[in-house]
């Protein structure tokens, strides 16, 4: 066993190795901190949304809403930026979904995180908001094989007092309520029969329990879906027929005005109506029904309308009508429609592209380019220039 | 003299150095060739013993159902791949949009529908090579001065009004404040082309099969042409058959190579190489 002298560390030698030591540790931090700035720098900024100064719509036509798709927005500037478009195009109305799933996600607890963030914001551009009640948070429907839409009688009065707690919420920024989407489609009745005294029993809950919460609310039924199902039908009911039977079931007193989606489809706007007639103004229709029932005095809601322009939908129609179509459609319910309060466009903008017909409805690409048909809306909004929506005739050889 | 004897003595090593390299690659390439895939066996590639190909017949001229049989640019494209993959070919003819649903659910091997690539579909679904594209192209006579992105500001240029068309449009004045054109809007996109002919316009955006199409009825009009968007066309098939990707995309690559994908195209409406050949 050999024994190695241990020396004393001279001063200079001591100094030495306690530079070392330091400059090791020193490499490791510089290192580390390179390595953490490289990190923070490739990593994009969040980016800082500000309010600005609160705005207000000009316009000429009250009348012009959109239906907006907001719900499931990530990025807070792009509801920003989706809310000045709208407002910028001289539409003074949106109509929003607040899905129930997502304020209650669990019973009593309330999570307006993203509700607030719309409100906040379609508020800044002075836009007024009408709610779009739906979707049945997992813990209210049966167990399962059930859809989102699926409502059971039992979960009735729990939807009521969600219904009442959100209008309570934003008292002071929303004042319309449509109760429920297209319920005479069985795909948005959870995919079971369609049930108009269901329905109704739905309805004069919400009603009472909204009117409680906010006196001065307006609550919309129905936001029936244009169709000429049959009785009986798996898919659903005319709307037409729905009406009739919520009347029958003593829906008058449970609503202050009719929602109506109504497509004009490959029709012009102008097409007379008719019971088997899928057209824009299927909405006379409902209307002499909403007359023969003495409601009258109530307003209508275009929810939902539109003309798609996909090349490979059968519904659909070139591009330059649906432009003309659809600036028409305006003019058309602004000339002959006294009772209609708002025409709201299906929609804005999808968050992302489907990449099939539906990304046709739309007026704003996701990636914000914004279509023709957006400047067409915008000119008959603010009483522009009409050329938007003007042609020239077919060019002939002299 | 140092220097000189050490790069007289290095001249070998180099040489050595790049022996050994080259030897190496050889060696790599060897290997790699060995492991080159065989052609996949075509029976298991289609176990049904024929090609089952899902078509939306109701857009021509790609696809379209006379009543009697299914016509159309896909159709013909359709039939040349699956003889050369040497299989009997059964047409599927659905919806556009029960499309997906019958490639994923195993109804059909393949669909060749004018279909985009849709990169939101990867994760199920596996395109081959592009067959078109139809995306928009900038058109002036060959009599004008050659027309760019750029030098189209002060032109007369003709579109279909709310189309995609005027969407670009639109978006090359927004980038460029000098970039203003004198709009010429029309109800259809061959009116567009119409302007251009007639010396209405001296630039038209359309969609190349419109573009195409219309060359077919004047065939002695000269143009010019620049692609302003892409937008291609593809055959899409489940990601997990990747025996019948092969054998499909290798099919539709010789289809290319041999110029029989042209021959195709100028049946229905006309290849790229015949619209170049009118330049």
């Amino acid at each position: 066993m050999s024994h190695k002298s241990r020396e004393i560390p001279t001063r200079r030698q001591h100094l030495f190795a306690v530079a070392m030591r330091f400059r090791r540790r020193f490499s490791l931090t510089f290192a580390l901190a390179l390595i953490l700035s490289l990190v923070l720098i490739s990593r994009p900024p969040p980016r800082r949304i500000q309010l600005g100064e609160p705005q207000v719509v000009e316009t000429t036509k009250p009348q012009v809403c959109v239906h907006t798709l907001l719900e499931n927005e990530v990025d807070e500037w792009k509801i920003q930026r989706s809310l000045q478009l709208t407002r910028e195009m001289g539409a003074a109305t949106i109509v929003q979904f607040f899905p129930w799933a997502y304020f209650e996600p669990n019973p009593g607890q309330f999570n307006w995180e993203q509700t607030d963030l719309i409100v906040r914001h379609a508020r800044n551009q002075g836009l007024r908001i009408i709610a779009r009640l739906g979707l049945v948070p997992q813990w209210a429907r049966p167990d399962g094989q059930t859809t989102l839409n699926h409502l059971p009688e039992a979960a009735f009065d729990d939807f009521a007092i969600a219904a009442a707690r959100l209008a309570e919420q934003y008292a002071d920024s929303i004042q319309h309520f449509i109760v429920w989407n297209e319920p005479n489609l069985s795909f948005e009745w959870g995919y079971r029969p369609v049930d108009p005294a269901a329905y109704v029993r739905l309805l004069r809950a919400t009603y009472q329990s909204i009117k409680s919460a906010n006196p001065q609310a307006t609550v919309l039924a129905g936001a029936l879906a244009p169709t000429n199902e049959r009785r009986g039908s798996a898919a659903g009911l005319s709307d037409l027929e729905y009406l009739r039977d919520m009347y029958r079931f003593g829906a008058s007193a449970y609503f202050d005005a009719l929602a109506v989606h109504s497509y004009g489809l490959v029709y012009p706007p102008e097409s007379e109506p008719a019971p088997h007639q899928l057209n824009f103004r299927r909405l006379e229709l409902l209307r002499q029904i909403m007359i023969e029932n003495d409601d009258e005095h109530k307003a209508v809601y275009v929810t939902e309308t539109g003309w798609n322009d996909h090349p490979r939908w059968s519904y659909a129609v070139r591009p330059s009508r649906r432009l003309a179509y659809t600036v028409r459609a305006f003019e058309y319910a602004e000339a002959n429609w006294p009772w209609l309060n708002q025409l709201c466009i299906w929609a804005l903008r999808y968050p992302a592209a489907t990449l099939s017909y539906p990304d046709n409805f739309t007026l704003i690409s996701p990636e914000f380019e914004l279509k023709p048909i957006y400047f067409a809306i915008q000119n008959y909004a603010r009483d522009w220039d009409e050329s938007a929506t003007r042609w020239l005739p077919p060019p002939q050889a002299n | 003299m140092a220097a000189a004897t050490t790069g007289k003595l290095m001249k070998p090593a180099r040489l050595l150095i790049a022996s050994v390299c080259l030897c190496g690659l050889a060696a790599l390439l060897a290997v790699l060739a060995s492991r080159v895939e065989p052609p996949p066996d075509k029976r298991a590639a289609f176990p049904r013993g024929e090609i089952a190909v899902g078509v939306d017949a109701s857009f021509p001229p790609f696809a379209v159902d006379d009543g009697q049989s299914l016509t159309g640019l896909d159709i013909e494209l359709a039939k040349a791949i699956a003889e050369r993959i040497d299989l009997p070919l059964r047409f599927i003819n659905i919806s556009y949009y029960g499309l997906y649903d019958a490639l994923i659910s195993g109804e059909a091997d393949l669909l060749i529908s004018a279909l985009r690539i849709d990169p939101s579909r990867m994760d199920d679904l596996r395109y081959t090579r592009h067959y078109f594209d139809n995306g928009l192209l900038v058109v002036s006579s060959v009599d004008a001065p050659k027309l760019n992105a750029e030098s189209l500001a002060g032109h007369r240029v003709a579109f279909e009004i709310g189309s995609q068309a005027e969407t670009e449009l639109r978006k090359l004045e927004a980038e460029s404040f000098e970039l203003k054109l004198e709009r010429f809007p029309y109800e259809l996109p061959r009116y567009a082309l119409d302007a251009l002919r007639l010396g209405i316009a001296d630039a038209a955006v359309v969609d190349a099969t419109t573009l195409r199409s219309y060359q077919r009825e004047y065939p002695s009009w000269r143009i010019e042409r620049f692609h302003l968007t892409h937008d291609y066309f593809a055959i899409a098939l489940s990601s997990s058959r990747r025996d019948a990707w092969r054998l499909v995309d290798d099919a539709l690559a010789t289809l290319i190579a041999s110029g029989q994908l042209a021959t195709i195209i100028d049946n229905w409406i006309l290849s790229e190489s015949a619209l170049g050949s009118l330049l």
